[in-house]
């Protein structure tokens, strides 16, 4: 399935597997979980959310240096 | 199902790893504005009358507390105002002055811009670009808490309330651990204690507040916040603890509060035995209250005349 990622100005389709949740793709992008606030599809959801076909995943980085 | 604990919504947006508490958008922010104001009257951080100047950089630490506080000065408990410090960090702090204006304008409170430029003659950048012994931090800091402390008395206020959270407060008690600075330890607390009239009381309302959730509030609540990082934080000794501590936060949630509590306790042994009543005098160069004849501003300032 894919989902788009925005992340400040930058936009992005990625390819994630069934099942996988908003930690996965974390990690799969490799941003560490306590240094963003994640919403889906313009709510605020948490790290252990379910992703599905088309959603639409904003990573707001909120904590630097950390 | 995750259902939040108060309501029952099912769209919760925190499961606190501390306590596995979950919330909803709704119940976070009304539990973390009670928590808050909970906090200040519980450590009589704010009295009836008082008036109180934020220190509003535009982050969402400062601009949490200007929220928060605003529900003390809508019951008429308080008298509110904000002061923004723009250090002069090309790239960084224009947004986060602009950021803190729509803050205040939006909640109809009197706010102050003042930089470093007009009060030490230079700006943070001006400084660095000469300096080669010195972290911007050094600077920036001496410098925001004498500005602030000015201001506050221009201004007639008699508290400055500032947005430090609790991962801020563990990495300064860490720190001055690690680094052996007993002396400065014996004065980290949610209240300054300053006998001298000279210096305005600062409170830190969101002290018990991790960093993870200040930011939650901004962005739940839909607050306008600069969320950006200061370009000269990254190779900090406090970076570094702080990156510490959120790495071994993940395997052991509370350890941040227990750092905190377990401080809070011996703290009052450290005052005992290691505090010095230093008698305050007045800086020669500009007026303000000194433990030397010279204070550490003016002692940077000197370099530059």
């Amino acid at each position: 399935m894919e989902v788009t990622v925005i992340i400040g100005e930058d936009e992005k389709k990625l390819d994630v597997d069934e099942g996988k949740t908003v930690r996965n793709l974390l990690q799969m992008i490799e941003i560490p979980v306590e240094t963003v606030v994640v919403k889906k599809n313009k709510a605020i959801i948490i790290e252990e959310e379910p992703l599905e076909d088309g959603d639409i995943i904003e990573v707001i980085r909120v904590i630097y240096g950390g | 199902m995750d259902l939040c604990d108060k309501c029952g919504n099912p769209q919760i947006i925190i499961k606190k790893k501390q306590s596995g508490q979950m919330l909803c958008q709704e119940c976070f922010i009304k539990s973390t504005n009670e928590k808050v104001l909970k906090d200040i009257r519980r450590q009589k951080l704010i009295e009836k009358g008082d008036k109180v100047l934020v220190a509003l950089s535009g982050g969402k630490d400062s601009v949490m507390v200007l929220d928060i506080l605003n529900n003390l000065r809508k019951r008429r408990i308080i008298d509110l105002m904000a002061v923004t410090i723009d250090e002069g960090i090309g790239g960084y702090r224009e947004d986060g002055v602009r950021i803190a204006a729509l803050n205040a304008e939006r909640i109809g409170v009197n706010h102050k811009i003042v930089s470093f430029k007009e009060y030490i003659g230079h700006t943070l950048d001006d400084i660095m670009a000469d300096s080669v012994d010195r972290n911007a931090c050094t600077y920036c800091g001496v410098f925001r808490r004498w500005i602030l402390n000015q201001v506050a008395r221009e201004e007639g206020a008699n508290k400055i309330a500032t947005g430090h959270n609790l991962d801020d407060e563990t990495q300064s008690i860490l720190m001055n651990y690690l680094e052996g600075n007993i002396q400065n330890l014996t004065r980290i607390g949610v209240k300054s204690q300053s006998n001298y009239e000279g210096f305005t009381v600062k409170i830190k309302p969101l002290r018990e507040i991790p960093e993870k959730e200040t930011a939650l509030y901004a962005i739940a609540r839909n607050l306008p916040v600069h969320l950006a990082g200061c370009p000269y934080a990254g190779d900090s000794f406090r970076a570094k603890i702080g990156t510490f501590l959120k790495q071994i936060s993940k395997d052991h949630p509370t350890i941040m509060y227990s750092t905190l509590r377990g401080f809070d306790k011996i703290k009052p042994v450290l005052k005992e035995e290691f505090s010095k009543t230093v008698p305050m005098e007045v800086c020669q160069d500009c007026g303000e209250p000194s433990t030397g004849k010279i204070c550490k501003a003016c002692s940077f300032r000197r370099l530059w005349d």
